[in-house]
């Protein structure tokens, strides 16, 4: 085992007790592995972003190394060569890309978001931000409609007309199914109504609504304590995993320190909060 | 009967912190002490199966990776044995990912399976092209062109140098996709802007919180079955024959619900009688 692996396994028990320890109650160690996570997430995300998009996707369509010639465009390029040969590699950037000069508008897009940083222009940021919300719209819209609005519509209101399926099944198609299905919809939708007062006729069906949305809050919440328990199972079996000598017993030292830890920070919290009784 | 309603009352004040113990008690006994629960598929899981074991072989199978270690018991799993049953079948498998994070789950998972336990090669059994930012933008790259969005791989080779991408233009040209996915951008995106306008068959593995929001798709026949959780990872293993962390996490998963249920069961019955008591005087 290399020390880099057992020094990794140390950290990750120290994090994972770390965050555990919030069960208990808030402390410093929490604190840090919470911070920690969030910088290291902010770091790697940014440094991703950057060599799998902006780099050769973005650099590498307005200076790629096939149309390499000493004119003033490949000038600038030079000129931040001399800043990041690593970025801007000497002679141009070699990702498969022609020259495409219109990528000058995405360029210009995040550099006017980045000016959102500055007070005194950021105001240029909602240009792009209204591009993104726009393009984002009419990318959605398309995609909501014909997958979650169609054929949706498609696949449960009109199994009615399928005459080979059987009139009961637990899983399967059938018209019992259809039914809840149809029953679940109109009743959760009217629940929803608040045009017109939950009285009469129209209250009891949306109050059958009620009925069909708290079996599915139900069922959520199941499936999310399942998801909750897949993970901490995750984590314990990597703590049995670092317990063992490979990696110098890491979780067997680790838990105890941060117990006793914890616990002579609560005895000096619970001495400093003792009453101070005034003896005559 | 006064002294089971009192015992019930003071379970039902109990400190959560106790709770919290419980639950890591019982969750972590039985994977010192397994008990060897078996282990049956649902229909979905065994739809997922059935759709990939009657893909033809040398079929062009798009992997899409799409989580990150967060949840990484309940993905990586089903990544891994759904990765086996593809090579297993001679299939060509592409990796993508649409979460940053993904690519070193993706890298890992083709440590394990591509290279130590099938010893495949590179750029002929398979591809990664690693992650790009820009959510479902990347799907949609992907569905008209992805030489555009892809002319480098992972490890920064030429696209066009790979002999895998030979005839590999856009979404159409693969014959299935699996999701694997913790969220979003995911399996729900793949359904709306792949999928469903394509018509390219897909199935997806994604975490036991999605299984309501893509379960849908899967009755309206947009996807072909799902891997629910960790137990539809289990499931799976136990189809293709290799049982992995799902299966092995399986006892522990059941006797925390039994205890959990058991909570739930108290906590309301402390409620009621609590209610009842208040109203009696």
């Amino acid at each position: 085992m290399s020390s880099t692996m057992i020094f990794g396994a140390w950290i990750s028990v120290f994090l994972t007790f770390g965050i555990f320890s919030y069960l208990y109650k808030d402390n410093p160690f929490y604190k840090f592995a919470e911070h920690l996570f969030v910088g290291v997430s902010a770091g790697y995300w940014t440094s991703i972003f950057f060599w799998t998009q902006i780099q050769p996707n973005l650099f590498g369509r307005l200076w790629p190394k096939t149309e390499y010639t000493d004119n003033l465009w490949y000038g600038i390029y030079k000129g931040l060569s001399f800043f990041s040969s690593t970025i801007f590699p000497v002679g141009g950037i070699d990702k498969g890309h022609a020259l495409q000069m219109i990528y000058l508008i995405p360029l210009a897009l995040g550099i006017m978001m980045l000016l959102s940083l500055i007070p005194k222009v950021n105001w240029f940021a909602r240009w792009c931000i209204g591009y993104t919300v726009g393009m984002a719209a009419g990318l959605r819209a398309y995609g909501y409609l014909n997958s979650n609005v169609i054929a949706q519509i498609k696949a449960s209101a009109f199994k009615f007309g399928n005459f080979d399926q059987p009139f009961f099944s637990l899983s399967g198609d059938s018209y019992f199914n259809s039914l809840v299905l149809l029953v679940g919809t109109i009743s959760g939708l009217l629940y929803f109504y608040f045009s017109k007062s939950h009285t009469g006729l129209f209250g009891k069906i949306s109050r059958v609504g009620i009925f069909f949305l708290m079996i599915s809050f139900g069922a959520s919440f199941g499936f999310a304590v399942m998801g909750r328990i897949s993970l901490l199972i995750g984590r314990f079996v990597d703590l049995i995993k670092y317990s063992n000598q490979d990696y110098n017993y890491a979780t067997l030292w680790i838990l105890p320190v941060l117990i006793l830890v914890l616990a002579f920070s609560a005895y000096k919290d619970k001495a400093k909060n003792k009453p101070i009784v005034n003896e005559k | 009967m006064k002294t089971i309603t009192d015992l019930i009352l003071k379970m039902g004040k109990t400190d959560r912190r106790w709770i919290f113990l419980i639950i890591a008690l019982v969750t972590l006994l039985p994977l010192f002490f397994p008990i060897g629960l078996p282990i049956r598929a649902t229909e979905q899981t065994r739809v997922v199966y059935e759709a990939i074991e009657q893909l033809p072989p040398n079929s062009k199978v798009l992997l899409s990776v799409e989580y990150s270690p967060a949840t990484k018991p309940e993905n990586h799993p089903m990544t891994i044995s759904v990765m086996r049953h593809l090579f297993r079948n001679k299939h060509k498998v592409y990796i993508t990912c649409l979460w940053p994070d993904g690519q070193f789950m993706a890298q890992d998972v083709i440590n394990m399976v591509a290279v130590d336990e099938f010893n495949l090669t590179y750029g002929e059994d398979y591809v990664f092209l690693g992650f790009r930012p820009g959510n479902e933008a990347v799907i949609k790259g992907i569905v008209s062109n992805i030489r555009k969005l892809y002319t480098v791989d992972v490890y920064q080779t030429l696209v066009d140098e790979i002999p895998m991408m030979d005839g590999i233009n856009k979404f159409t040209d693969f014959d299935f996709l699996f999701s694997s996915s913790s969220g979003f951008p995911g399996t729900i995106e793949w359904v709306q802007y792949a999928a469903d306008p394509t018509g390219v068959p897909m199935s997806s593995g994604v975490t036991s919180i999605q299984v309501n929001e893509v379960m849908p798709y899967v009755q309206s026949g947009q996807m072909k079955g799902v891997l629910a959780g960790m137990p539809g990872a289990a499931e799976y293993e136990a189809l293709i024959g290799i049982k992995g962390d799902a299966t092995s996490g399986m006892d522990a998963q059941s006797i925390a619900h039994i205890v959990i249920v058991l909570f739930i069961f108290l906590g309301n019955a402390a409620f009621f009688i609590e209610r009842k008591r208040s109203k009696k005087y």
